[in-house]
C-alpha cells in the first residue's frame, strides 16, 4: 500500500434507484426463483391433468367464474396506485402524496386476499378430493402465500411512511415492494386462465 | 464516471491507512460476546460456521457410510437389521447431498467471491446470517430425529409412493421433507446473496473479462440453485401434504402419479450435482495459476463450458428415470444431451492439461488433490458417458456401478478440489500454514482408499448387486469385492482423521503464512491472514485478470468510502465502474429470530395444521423487527444527490 | 458367530442352506451378471459394454498420461512457457482435442441408439406373456391364456421356453419396483397403476437370477427371483401342471394340514386352487412344492427352513408382511406334509 494512488470515490452519490440497488437485483432474483416455482406448479398442473380422461374430473363441476374474475380486475386496477406509488416514490413525489397512494393500495390488497378466501370455494373441490382438487388448492395457495407477503410488506411500508420523514432508502423500498406486486400480479394473470379457464376449454 | 485520481505521498499513506484502519476496526466490529456472536452479519464470520458446520455433517456422514461398510464388509451381516440399515443410507445421501455438499461450496464462496471482488461484505448481510441458520436448523432438525430412531429410511431422493402416507407412515419422512425446505431456503439465499455481491460490488476495473473463474462458477452455480431448488421444495411440500393433509398429488388411486415425483425430484437433482461439481472446478481453475506460475489456459474456452455446463445440466434429468416408461423418442434426446455434457468438461479437462503442460509445476498438496481430482474425474466421468447410453444404463442403473459413478464425480470430482481448497485457504483463514508432510499423507491415503473402495463396485454392480441392499446373499459372488471396499473405507476414515489432526496441530503450530504464501493471483491475498472484518484498508483495483501478478506502484486503491460507517462501493454490472456508494446494515438479532419463525413453522406443521398461524405470526413479527430496527432515518449527508429518472421502471 | 444363542445358530445354519439352494440353482455368480449375457437383449447391451469399456481405457490412460507427463516435464523449466507461439500450439492442441471428443460422442451416441432398437420390445407378435405384479418383497407371476381357466399364477420362479421372445408386462401392487435379470435384460420398473412392457429370450436352458434393483422398503434386499429356461415341451408340461388345481392330500396328516391351512391365518391371505383358500395377499401356493425356494428367492424350499418359514419368518426377513403363526408341533408338522405335496 505504498505511494499507490487513490480512486476517490467520495463523490459518488449514496443512492440509486433499480439496476443500481443491490436491493433491487435481491427482489429480482426472488422473483426469479419465486417465477419458476409458479411454472413448476402450472407444470404439475397439466402433468396431473393427463391422468384424468375429464378434467375437471366428474363430477367435480367446472370452478365458478364469477369471484375470481372480480379478483382478477381487483387486481389488475390496484396496478394503477401502486404504479403511481412507484412513480412518486421514485421521482421525489411528496410525502402525501405517497401516503394517500399507499393508503389506496392497501384497500386493494385487503380486497384481493379477502376475495381470495372465497376464491377457494369457487372451485367446488377440496384439496382432499383428488388430485385435481389438489393441484388447484396447490396453485391458489402458492399465489396467496404471495398476496399475503406483498400486503403486508405494504403494510408495514405505510405505517413507516406515516411515521417517518420519507428519506432515499425507503423510497427505494417502496419501489421495490411495487416491484413484487407486479409480479404477484402478473403471476396470478397467468394462472387465472389456467386454473378457471382450461377446465371450461377440456 | 468524474472520479478523479490523485497521487498520494508515502507519508500520507501511512497515515492515513493508520487512520482508516482504527476507524474501520471500530465500524466493523461486532458486538462482544454471545450477543455478538448471535447478531454478526460478518461474511466471515457466516461462511465460516457454515463451513464448519457443513464439515461436521461431513463426518456425521461419512461415518454413517462407515456403518454402512461395516454392515456390507461379509454376506448376511446382521450388524445392522433392515430397518436401522435403511436409515443409515437415507440418512448418508441426505447428509451429503443436503448437508454438506451444497451448503460447504456456497460457504466457501459466501467466505472468498466478496474477498476475491475486493469488497467489505455480502451484499444482503442479513438475509445471509439469516440463511445460516436456517439451514442449520434444519441440519440439526433432521439429526436429531435421526438419533430419536425416527430417521428417514426412504433413501434420499425418497420415491413415491413408497414415501408416502401409506408405505411410510410415522413422522420419519415428513421430518425429511422439512428439512429440503430448509436447506432449499438457504441455498437460495446464498445463491442471491452472491449474484448479488458479484454483479454489484466488484473493484473497479474488474470488467467481467476479468472476473476469477471461481467468482464465474459461483455466480453460474448459484443461477442454477435459483431454479434448481424450487423444484424439490415443491414436490417435498407435496409429500408433505400428501402424509399430512391427504392430498394426492402422487396417488395413482386419486388421478395422481408417482413419476411426478420423480419428474420433479430430478429436475432438481440432475442439476444439484452441478451445483456441486461447477463450484469444484472453479476452485481447481483458481488454484492453479498459483501451482503452475501461470494464469490458467483457456479462461474464455473455462467460462463458456461452465455457462454450458448450467444449462445442459437441466436437459439431463430424464436419464435418471430411463427404467421407467419415459417414451424411446425422449430417451433419445436426453441420452444426446447426457452425451453432450461431456464436451464442456471435457475443455475444461483439456484446458487444465495445457496449464500443467506450460507451466512450472508445484507439487504442492493443494496440486496433489487437484492431480488427484482430474484422475478420478475423468474416470467418474467417462462412467457417466456409460450411464447416459440407454441400453447400458438398464443394466448398471440402481446398482452399485451406479454408486461407484457418482462417488467417483463427487468425491473425485467435488471433495478432492475441496480438500485441495483447504489446503490452500488455510492460510488465508488462519494465519498458518497447514503442515505439507502431512497433507501428503492425507492425499495418498485419500486416493488409495477411495479406489479401493469405489472402484471395485464397478464391478460388483455388473455382476447385478443392486444398491440399498441391507445385505446380500451367500453365493453371490459379492463377498470378496465388499470386503475389499470396506477395507478401502478404513483407509478414507484414516485420512480423514489425518486431515483433521492436521488442522487441529496447525492452527496453534503452522508455519506463519503472511498475506500470500501460495504467491497466488486473486484479491483475497492481498489482505492480512486472517482478514480484518472489514477485508480491506483501502479496497485496490485491477487492472488484468491476475491483479496481483501485474499490478504496478500506479495500480490505485479505492479511496474516499465513509470509514464511520459499514459503506462499500457499487460499480455496475458490465465494466465494473464506480457507480454509487452504500450503506450496509450492521448487526441484528432478526435474522436469527425470524429463522427460528421459520423453523417454528415447519417443525409445528408435522404435528399440527396449527404450525402455520403460529409460525405465521412469529415470522410477521420477525420481519417487521428486522424492517424496523434497521432503518433509522437517515440525516441529509453531504454528497447525497437525487439520481432523477432516467432509468426508472 | 459362535455364540451358544439359538436364532444365531439358527441363522449360521439357515446362511449354509441358502449357500447349497444357490448352488443347486447353477453357481449363482455366473447367472447373475451382464457380463454374462445368454439372451439376444443381454447380448447387445454386453457388446455396447465393451465398447464403452475399450473407448474410456483408452481415454483414460490418454488423459492420465498427458498429465502426469506435462506435470513431469515441466520439473526441468525455471519458468512458465507462456509466450504467444507456446499458447497458439496449445489453442490448436486443446481444439484437436475437444474435436476429437465431440466425434467419438457422436460415434457412441450412434451406437447406443442402435442398441437401445435392437432391444426395444417389437411392436407386436404372438408372444408368450406374463404379467408380473411387484409386491413388498415377492413377485407374482401371472400366464396370459385367452381363456381364464388357462391362467397361472406363481411367484417368484418364472419358466420361459429357450430360444423364444417372451413378452412382461410389468406394473406394481404397491410401491415401485425394479425388475432385472442381468443375465437376460436390462431393468424395467414396476409402478403402480402403469404397464410397462420388455421382452426377454434365453437362448440356452439354464437358471438366471433376478433380484430387485428399486428400493422398495425393508427387505429390498430379499427381493428376488428366477427365470428358469426350459426347451419348450418342457416348459409346456410344466405349464399344463400349473394349470391344474392343487393336489388333494394323499394321506390323513396332508388332510388334517389341509385343515390347519383352511382354519388357521394361512387362509386369509393366500391362495391354493381347488380348495376354498382364494385370498390374494400372499403369493398363490397351488403348486408352491414344484417351487426351489421362498421368500423371494431368500431360503431354500426344504422341511425345515419351510417350517421356521411358517412359524417364525421374521427372524429370516424382518419386516416381512407374513404373520408369525403359532400353532402346535402336530399342526405344523401336518401343514408341512400338506404344503410339500402341492406339487
Amino acid at each position: 500500500m505504498k505511494e499507490r494512488p487513490g480512486l476517490d470515490v467520495s463523490q459518488l452519490p449514496l443512492h440509486g434507484y433499480s439496476s443500481r440497488a443491490p436491493l433491487w437485483w435481491g427482489n429480482l432474483l426472488m422473483i426469479v426463483t419465486e417465477a419458476t416455482m409458479f411454472a413448476i406448479v402450472i407444470g404439475s398442473y397439466f402433468y396431473i391433468s393427463k391422468s384424468f380422461s375429464a378434467w375437471p374430473p366428474r363430477p367435480i363441476p367446472d370452478p365458478d367464474l364469477l369471484l375470481p374474475t372480480i379478483n382478477l380486475i381487483v387486481m389488475i386496477v390496484s396496478l394503477a396506485p401502486e404504479i403511481a406509488v412507484h412513480l412518486l416514490a421514485v421521482r421525489g413525489g411528496s410525502q402525501r402524496s405517497i401516503q394517500i397512494g399507499l393508503v389506496v393500495s392497501s384497500m386493494f390488497l385487503i380486497a384481493a386476499v379477502t376475495l381470495r378466501f372465497f376464491e377457494f370455494n369457487a372451485l367446488k373441490v377440496k384439496w382432499d378430493a383428488n388430485a385435481y382438487g389438489s393441484i388447484a388448492w396447490a396453485a391458489l395457495s402458492l399465489h396467496l402465500g404471495h398476496l399475503i407477503a406483498a400486503t403486508g410488506e405494504t403494510f408495514v411500508l405505510t405505517a413507516w411512511v406515516f411515521t417517518h420523514r420519507l428519506d432515499e432508502k425507503h423510497r427505494l423500498d417502496l419501489s421495490v415492494t411495487a416491484i413484487y406486486w407486479y409480479f404477484v400480479v402478473v403471476a396470478w394473470a397467468v394462472l387465472y386462465p389456467i386454473i378457471y379457464l382450461s377446465p371450461r376449454a377440456w | 464516471m468524474n472520479v478523479e485520481s490523485a497521487t498520494v505521498t508515502t507519508d500520507d499513506v501511512r497515515a492515513r491507512e493508520e487512520r482508516e484502519r482504527a476507524i474501520l476496526e471500530r465500524t466493523w466490529a461486532s458486538p462482544p460476546g454471545l450477543w455478538g456472536w448471535l447478531t454478526t452479519t460478518n461474511h466471515k464470520s457466516i461462511a465460516r460456521r457454515y463451513i464448519i458446520t457443513a464439515f461436521i455433517f461431513f463426518l456425521l456422514g461419512g461415518i454413517e457410510a462407515a456403518v454402512i461398510r461395516l454392515q456390507l464388509s461379509r454376506p448376511e451381516n446382521r450388524i445392522l437389521g433392515p430397518d436401522l440399515y435403511d436409515q443409515f443410507f437415507s440418512m448418508h445421501g441426505t447428509t451429503m447431498m443436503f448437508l454438506f455438499a451444497v451448503p460447504i461450496m456456497e460457504a466457501l464462496g459466501l467466505y472468498f467471491v466478496p474477498l476475491m471482488i475486493g469488497t467489505r461484505n455480502v451484499a444482503l448481510p442479513r438475509l445471509n446470517a439469516f440463511g445460516y441458520y436456517v439451514y442449520l436448523i434444519g441440519g440439526v432438525m433432521i439429526y436429531v430425529a435421526f438419533i430419536l430412531n425416527i430417521g428417514v429410511d426412504t433413501g434420499w431422493f425418497s420415491y413415491v409412493p413408497l414415501s408416502g402416507p401409506q408405505y411410510s407412515p410415522g413422522k420419519r419422512v415428513d421430518f425429511w421433507a422439512q428439512m429440503i425446505t430448509f436447506t432449499e431456503i438457504a441455498a437460495i439465499v446464498g445463491g442471491i446473496e452472491i449474484i448479488v455481491t458479484a454483479f454489484k460490488q466488484r473493484v473497479p476495473g474488474m470488467s467481467l473479462n476479468r472476473i476469477p473463474i471461481y467468482v464465474w462458477a459461483m455466480i453460474i452455480t448459484s443461477f442454477m440453485v435459483l431454479f434448481a431448488m424450487p423444484a424439490v421444495m415443491l414436490s417435498s411440500s407435496m409429500l408433505a401434504t400428501d402424509r399430512l393433509i391427504s392430498t394426492h398429488f402422487f396417488n395413482p388411486a386419486e388421478g395422481g402419479d408417482p413419476m411426478l415425483w420423480q419428474h420433479l425430484f430430478w429436475f432438481f437433482g440432475h442439476p444439484e450435482v452441478y451445483i456441486i461439481f461447477i463450484p469444484a472446478t472453479g476452485l481447481v481453475s483458481t488454484m492453479l495459476p498459483s501451482f503452475t506460475r501461470r494464469p490458467t489456459f483457456g479462461y474464455l474456452a473455462l467460462v463458456l463450458s461452465l455457462v454450458a455446463t448450467g444449462f445442459i445440466g437441466f436437459g439431463l434429468w430424464v436419464h435418471h428415470m430411463f427404467a421407467t416408461d419415459v417414451p424411446q423418442l425422449g430417451q433419445s434426446f436426453f441420452t444426446a444431451a447426457s452425451m453432450m455434457i461431456a464436451i464442456p468438461s471435457g475443455i475444461q479437462i483439456f484446458c487444465w492439461l495445457a496449464s500443467l503442460w506450460s507451466g512450472k509445476v508445484r507439487f504442492a498438496t493443494p496440486m496433489l488433490f487437484i492431480l488427484g481430482f482430474i484422475a478420478l474425474f475423468v474416470l467418474g466421468g467417462l462412467t457417466g458417458v456409460m450411464l447416459a447410453a440407454v441400453p447400458l444404463d438398464l443394466q448398471v442403473h440402481d446398482t452399485f456401478f451406479v454408486v461407484a459413478h457418482f462417488h467417483y464425480v463427487l468425491i473425485g470430482g467435488a471433495v478432492f478440489p475441496l480438500f485441495g481448497a483447504f489446503y490452500y485457504w488455510f492460510p488465508k483463514w488462519t494465519g498458518r500454514m497447514l503442515s505439507e508432510r502431512v497433507g501428503k499423507w492425507n492425499f495418498w491415503l485419500l486416493f488409495i482408499g477411495f479406489n479401493l473402495t469405489f472402484f471395485p463396485m464397478h464391478q460388483l454392480g455388473l455382476q447385478g448387486m443392486p444398491r440399498r441392499v441391507y445385505t446380500y446373499q451367500e453365493g453371490t459372488g459379492w463377498a470378496n469385492l465388499n470386503a475389499l471396499a470396506s477395507i478401502g473405507a478404513v483407509i478414507i476414515a484414516t485420512s480423514v482423521v489425518i486431515f483433521i489432526a492436521n488442522v487441529l496441530w496447525s492452527c496453534r503450530n503452522g508455519l506463519a503464512a503472511g498475506n500470500n504464501p501460495w504467491e497466488s493471483d486473486t484479491l483475497e491475498w492481498d489482505t492480512q491472514s486472517p482478514p480484518p472484518p472489514y477485508n480491506f484498508v483501502f479496497p485496490p483495483t485491477v487492472n488484468s485478470r491476475t491483479p496481483m501478478w501485474t499490478r504496478t506502484a500506479d495500480t490505485p486503491v479505492v479511496t474516499g468510502l465513509r470509514s464511520e460507517c459499514r459503506e462499500v462501493l457499487l460499480t455496475n454490472p458490465l465494466d465494473a465502474e464506480p457507480d454509487r456508494r452504500y450503506e450496509m446494515p450492521g448487526p441484528s438479532i432478526w435474522p436469527l429470530m425470524l429463522a427460528l419463525g421459520v423453523g417454528v413453522t415447519f417443525i409445528v406443521v408435522i404435528f399440527t395444521p396449527w404450525g402455520i398461524p403460529i409460525g405465521g405470526t412469529l415470522c410477521a413479527i420477525a420481519l417487521i423487527g428486522w424492517f424496523w430496527s434497521g432503518n433509522r432515518p437517515e440525516p441529509n449527508l453531504p454528497g447525497q444527490t437525487r439520481e432523477p429518472l432516467e432509468d426508472e421502471l | 458367530m459362535s455364540h451358544p444363542i439359538k436364532p444365531r445358530l439358527n441363522v449360521a445354519a439357515l446362511r449354509i442352506l441358502i449357500a447349497a439352494a444357490c448352488l443347486s440353482l447353477a453357481s449363482c455368480g455366473g447367472n447373475h451378471s451382464a457380463l454374462n449375457p445368454a439372451g439376444p437383449q443381454s447380448e447387445r447391451i454386453g457388446n455396447l459394454w465393451w465398447l464403452l469399456f475399450t473407448v474410456s481405457v483408452i481415454v483414460f490412460v490418454l488423459v492420465v498420461a498427458f498429465m502426469l507427463y506435462g506435470a513431469y516435464r515441466s520439473r526441468r523449466r525455471n519458468n512458465a512457457a507462456t509466450d504467444e507461439n507456446a499458447e497458439r500450439r496449445m489453442a490448436r492442441a486443446v481444439s484437436i482435442a475437444v474435436a476429437v471428443t465431440v466425434v467419438t460422442l457422436f460415434g457412441l451416441l450412434v451406437a447406443s441408439v442402435l442398441t437401445g432398437r435392437a432391444i426395444s420390445p417389437p411392436p407386436s407378435g404372438d408372444f408368450l406373456t406374463i404379467k408380473i405384479t411387484g409386491h413388498q418383497w415377492w413377485w407374482e407371476v401371472e400366464y396370459e391364456d385367452p381363456v381364464a381357466s388357462q391362467r397361472v399364477t406363481t411367484a417368484n420362479e418364472i419358466h420361459i421356453p429357450t430360444g423364444q421372445t417372451v413378452m412382461l408386462k410389468l406394473t406394481s401392487h404397491d410401491v415401485i419396483h425394479s425388475f432385472w435379470v442381468p443375465s437376460l435384460h436390462g431393468k424395467k420398473d414396476l409402478i403402480p397403476d402403469h404397464e410397462i412392457i420388455t421382452t426377454i429370450q434365453a437362448d440356452a436352458p439354464g437358471t438366471f437370477r433376478g433380484q430387485c434393483a428399486e428400493f422398495c422398503g425393508h427387505q429390498h434386499a430379499h427381493m428376488a427371483f428366477f427365470i428358469i429356461a426350459e426347451p419348450p415341451d418342457q416348459f409346456q408340461a410344466w405349464l399344463e401342471n400349473q394349470r391344474k388345481p392343487s393336489v388333494q392330500p394323499a394321506d390323513q396328516l396332508q388332510a388334517r394340514g389341509q385343515q390347519v391351512f383352511l382354519t388357521k391365518s394361512c387362509v386369509l391371505c393366500h391362495t391354493i386352487q381347488g380348495t376354498p383358500a382364494g385370498a390374494h395377499v400372499g403369493p398363490n401356493l397351488t403348486h408352491v412344492a414344484s417351487r426351489q425356494t421362498i421368500a423371494a428367492g431368500t431360503i431354500p424350499f426344504a422341511h425345515d427352513s419351510l417350517a421356521r418359514w411358517v412359524v417364525d419368518s421374521q427372524s429370516v426377513k424382518p419386516g416381512n408382511r407374513m404373520p408369525q403363526n403359532m400353532l402346535s408341533p402336530e399342526e405344523l408338522q401336518a401343514l408341512l406334509a400338506y404344503l410339500e405335496s402341492l406339487k
